[in-house]
């Protein structure tokens, strides 16, 4: 076959793209550089270094919340296991079975165990509003208004004891009710310490705008802590274990990198990939500044008694 | 009846189709409760997507020979790509940042992230306003082609920022990233 010298590729032309290929194999392996590197100087620097001072923070402005619309709270969701699309969980099947549903409460640290029926707790209880701010560690955030039951009554009925140092979570996980039950290879665990579950706060939501818990929103009952990311208000909970030692949550599990047990909101210390220091409002556009643990400070703080460990933040 | 339509009918209706992918893909994002992260994701995965195919036409088209007639589609692909990213960008920029500078040079300072997003963008713009037969005029020829081997960088920026973005469901961002890396080292063994 007869080649035109105009169709042979100059040497110049065939080393240049030669480079550029090269070059761009390793633009395409730096985040696997990066991702090591840091595994790396997280090993050096064990002794974590404080943050910036807090006394520049900027200062709580009271606001009157305005509560996102029931629509958007009930359409986009962050629940895996019914896929990993924000529509995703409001899109699937109605496949939870809510009623009847049981709570496992028990641990070494529970004096009263036993089987809980979500209908007897709901009785016993009186069903309490709240409209909470709510922080996804994503960098969005929305205004939800809760109805529930506080935790801390719930743990008080199972008598706990001096073994009692930390509340363990449990999500149902069922293949059959949930499309992508298998997605954290096992069921999504959350924890709190013992303080932080019996702070008045924290809730265990069965409603949102006085309607029942959609199965999106973790029905037929959640925790909520405002002042923590997102990702700590396990939602559709079938256990609770007061327990001795620290549980491994889901996220720490997943990537110990970017979550750990605490996941206190703190806009000064930002997430490996992005920034904390603002949120989308879902529904608005622009930002706004994000508050130090949510803007519950006065309610929360005196439970982490150093403000510059950086453990209580992630 | 597709296969009886000449080449410059079918480059019109992948225009159509894409363009009118765009729409759907900002119309949904309307009806949709976060307009500002659906619109995100949307033109940056499909940009993406785009992108990637169209580095994928020569190495295909040797195997191909129906595909060697329709290699001028290349940069209509390559164009819609940058138009997706192109959107991307103004969204972020005007919608997720309200032109707030100081707060989006504080998101950009230090972070890999975005910053090879950036990096892509830039990269992009030239090849994507000398895409057409003026650019390839007023270049010429050669210089052209070496400006257009731009693409080999980033286009791979442009997947690293994607595998980047996700929180944990990275399998798509990776098997994206096989297949580019796959088309590079075909590329490199033919650079001619």
């Amino acid at each position: 076959m007869l080649i035109k010298s105009s169709q042979i590729t100059p040497e110049k032309v065939f080393n240049r793209r030669r480079r550029m290929i090269a070059l761009g194999l390793g633009v395409l392996a730096l985040p696997v550089v990066d991702k090591g590197y840091a595994l790396l100087l997280q090993k050096q620097d064990q002794a974590q270094q404080p943050f910036p001072p807090l006394a520049s923070m900027p200062e709580l402005v009271p606001e009157v919340l305005q509560p996102t619309s029931l629509k958007t709270i009930t359409s986009y969701n962050n629940y895996y296991e019914f896929g990993y699309g924000k529509a995703d969980p409001s899109e699937a099947d109605k496949s939870l079975i809510t009623s009847p549903w049981t709570i496992d409460i028990g641990g070494v640290g529970a004096d009263k165990p036993g089987l809980y029926d979500i209908a007897q707790i709901k009785g016993e209880h009186a069903i309490e509003n709240h409209i909470y701010r709510f922080r996804c560690v994503e960098a969005w955030s929305m205004v939800i208004p809760w109805n529930g039951i506080k935790l801390a009554d719930i743990i008080r009925a199972a008598q706990p004891n001096s073994k009692a140092k930390f509340v363990r979570f449990t999500t149902l996980n069922d293949a059959q009710q949930m499309p992508n039950a298998g997605w954290p290879g096992g069921a999504y665990i959350e924890g709190l310490t013992i303080a932080e579950a019996m702070n008045p706060l924290a809730l265990m939501a069965t409603g949102i705008y006085d309607k029942t818990l959609e199965q999106q929103n973790g029905a037929p009952i959640r925790l909520v802590v405002p002042w923590k990311y997102g990702f700590k208000s396990i939602k559709s909970i079938v256990k609770i274990e007061l327990v001795e030692h620290m549980p491994q949550n889901t996220w720490w599990r997943q990537n110990d990198r970017e979550y750990g047990f605490y996941a206190n909101v703190n806009p000064r210390f930002n997430h490996p990939r992005w920034s904390q220091a603002t949120e989308r409002v879902i529904g608005k556009l622009g930002r706004k500044p994000t508050l130090l643990f949510n803007g519950y400070a006065d309610q929360v703080a005196h439970m982490y008694p150093d403000p510059d460990n950086r453990l209580y933040f992630y | 009846m597709m296969l009886t339509l000449p080449l410059s009918k079918r480059k019109h209706l992948l225009n159509i189709a894409l363009c009118l992918a765009l729409m759907w893909g900002i119309y949904d994002a309307i009806m949709g409760p976060d307009l500002v992260s659906d619109l995100r994701s949307f033109t940056g995965r499909y940009g993406a997507y785009l992108l990637l195919t169209s580095l994928l036409f020569t190495p295909l088209s040797q195997r191909w020979l129906w595909l060697k007639r329709h290699l001028s589609l290349r940069r209509n692909i390559g164009v819609w790509g940058f138009v997706y990213a192109f959107v991307h960008v103004i969204i972020w920029i005007a919608m997720e940042f309200a032109f707030d500078w100081r707060l989006m040079a504080d998101e950009i300072a230090g972070n890999l992230f975005i910053l090879l997003g950036i990096l892509a963008f830039v990269l992009l713009t030239p090849l994507a306003i000398t895409s057409n037969r003026w650019g390839l005029k007023r270049l010429g020829y050669r210089p052209w082609q070496s400006l257009h081997s731009l693409t080999y960088i980033a286009i791979p920026a442009v997947i690293a920022h994607f595998f980047m973005a996700q929180k944990s469901d990275v399998l798509e961002p990776l098997l994206l990233g096989a297949v580019l890396v796959v088309v590079l080292l075909w590329r490199y063994r033919h650079a001619d």
